[in-house]
């Protein structure tokens, strides 16, 4: 048996994998491109005559840009929160023996939230959100989000801090800086690459939420990106060229940052099971 | 200066925000399944009537079949498929880089959005499914119009979504076996079927359960790509317990009853959970 054969074997099936992988997302962006009469006009692998409509009609018909206003705010504030909380967490996990195996514990904890399915958690979420007038708010996502992120702050920063020697921060306190100073001033810069590993992390996964923002908002003022595309399924008739217009706004701000940080990604998602 | 409170101190905010958004949704759950809602209102204490209910629902039973059925096919396919491309992708090729940047582009846009290139792709009237069985000779199957054909298609997207997770931790795992005891077995004459069988899979196991585990809990929660592709249709095909979760919750204002059903399939889900963190300390040791 010759060597050349398999291989060529191995080319043949990755490519095909690749195809499959990819062709959904061509799909999607050829849709989003074609008039409708052209989508209902049989398979055309690429649109004959593109047009940039479907794009117009998202914003101008469909409220796209206060989904994407949404989007943008809750995502940014709930980042920004959870890392600030999570670090602190971290940080006092990565570097003091706490009491009552706390350090062990915590981080299971913070591991079981994260795998809380989301539909446990939405039920009680509505109701209480719904006894203090936050339904349908920013606010009311921002609150949730953060927690939500947490967590997964707590995991990830926990590793990385770990990983830096004290000794640098120590010298910085002998010279004067209090714990806190020389947290900002030395760890922080040091954790920088892993905190916007997790940043970006925490960014792709709330952006990409959909069950909680579903159940959580019911109009323009407060749905996020997800809802909205959502939101273009379901009636009478379905619009597919937005809908796939709204695909693609959904999908790429995302595959970009998720290119950047590929092997922290991975970590995240694997819950640091695979370092 | 020491400050010993300092260090709980700062855990502190993080506990709050934690507890805020899984300890006090899990209670308040407990108790709403207790509670009798009447159109959303809160009517009191009500007993494990709830329970009574859920259970008695023929709905809910389907639902539980239809999730464990779900469930048991998503993982299976996506383990199987996972194992075949990392094992395809550790060996040495070319471009493997690129290669595995292609394998896990599904796996990071966001379900909603799966679930509307799938539906763009098995649509009786705009989709590839139709016309490709045509070209092929066969009759279109209208993927989401038939019972049978709409849960192959709910378990395909899902398989296309998540094989790349199974995949990256396998190809990690593969990645930090010892290669001695392999290259030894080699060299006593082994083929590379048996060296699998006999020495990659025992090695690769705790990090293959770890796998399996954490896509067995996703799975079971598995919500937006269904609701996009089918919500739960056509009939009840495709109604996990999560789509009927939310219809009794959301559509019928049946909180007590959706609440009820969820934490009893969360006591499920904790079995699990527990399995899973036991696996991964063992892992990590």
């Amino acid at each position: 048996m010759t060597a050349r054969l398999p291989r060529i074997g191995l080319y043949a099936g990755i490519a095909i994998i690749l195809v499959i992988v990819i062709f959904p997302f061509w799909w999607m962006v050829d849709t989003s491109l074609k008039h409708p009469v052209d989508i209902f006009g049989g398979v055309t692998l690429y649109p004959h005559n593109p047009t940039g409509d479907n794009y117009s009609r998202l914003f101008n018909t469909y409220h796209f840009g206060s989904y994407m206003v949404n989007s943008v705010v809750v995502v940014t504030i709930s980042v920004i929160v959870s890392l600030t909380l999570g670090t602190l967490a971290a940080y006092s996990l990565a570097r003091f023996r706490l009491g009552l195996g706390l350090n062990q514990s915590a981080l299971v904890a913070a591991l079981l939230v994260r795998m809380i399915p989301g539909i446990l958690l939405v039920i009680p979420l509505y109701i209480t959100l719904a006894e203090w007038q936050l339904l349908n708010t920013r606010l009311g996502l921002i609150l949730i989000y953060s927690g939500l992120n947490t967590s997964f702050v707590i995991w990830m920063m926990q590793s990385f801090i770990a990983e830096i020697p004290r000794d640098i921060e120590e010298a910085a306190m002998v010279d004067g800086d209090s714990r806190l100073s020389a947290l900002w001033r030395i760890v922080i810069p040091l954790a920088a690459p892993g905190l916007a590993a997790t940043a970006i992390f925490s960014v792709i996964t709330t952006y990409n939420d959909f069950l909680i923002a579903l159940s959580l908002t019911s109009t323009p003022k407060a749905q996020t990106v997800p809802v909205g595309v959502s939101t273009l399924i379901g009636k009478i008739q379905i619009e597919f060229g937005p809908m796939a217009a709204a695909g693609v706004i959904g999908a790429l701000p995302i595959i970009v940052f998720a290119l950047l940080v590929q092997r922290h990604f991975v970590r995240g998602l694997t819950l640091g099971a695979v370092k | 200066m020491r400050l010993p409170a300092g260090p709980y101190l700062l855990l502190l905010p993080a506990v709050i925000a934690l507890a805020g958004v899984s300890l006090y949704p899990l209670f308040y759950g407990v108790r709403a399944s207790l509670t009798r809602y009447l159109y959303g209102r809160d009517y009191g204490y009500t007993g494990l009537d709830n329970y009574r209910h859920a259970f008695a629902d023929p709905f809910f039973r389907e639902a539980l079949w239809t999730t464990a059925k779900f469930v048991v096919c998503t993982v299976t396919i996506e383990t199987l498929l996972g194992l075949g491309l990392a094992v395809l992708v550790s060996r040495e090729i070319r471009f493997s880089g690129p290669i595995r940047v292609g394998f896990i582009l599904p796996m990071t846009i966001a379900p909603v959005v799966v679930g509307v290139m799938w539906r763009l792709i098995y649509d009786s009237g705009v989709g590839v499914t139709d016309p490709l069985f045509q070209f092929l000779g066969l009759s279109a199957p209208e993927m989401l119009s038939h019972n049978g054909t709409a849960f192959i298609a709910v378990v395909f997207v899902d398989v296309w979504e998540w094989t790349p997770l199974i995949f990256l931790i396998l190809l990690a795992g593969l990645q930090s076996l010892p290669q001695e005891p392999l290259e030894a077995a080699l060299v006593d004459g082994a083929g590379r079927v048996r060296l699998f069988i006999d020495h990659t899979l025992p090695l690769l196991m705790p990090v293959l359960l770890v796998a399996i585990v954490l896509r067995t809990i996703d799975s079971i929660g598995t919500f937006d790509q269904v609701y996009v592709l089918t919500k739960g249709g056509p009939g009840t095909a495709t109604r996990l317990i999560s789509l009927h979760a939310y219809n009794t919750a959301f559509l019928f204002t049946q909180y007590g009853e959706a609440a009820a059903m969820l934490i009893a399939l969360l006591a499920g889900v904790m079995v699990l959970m527990v399995f899973a963190v036991r696996m991964m300390r063992r892992v990590a040791r």
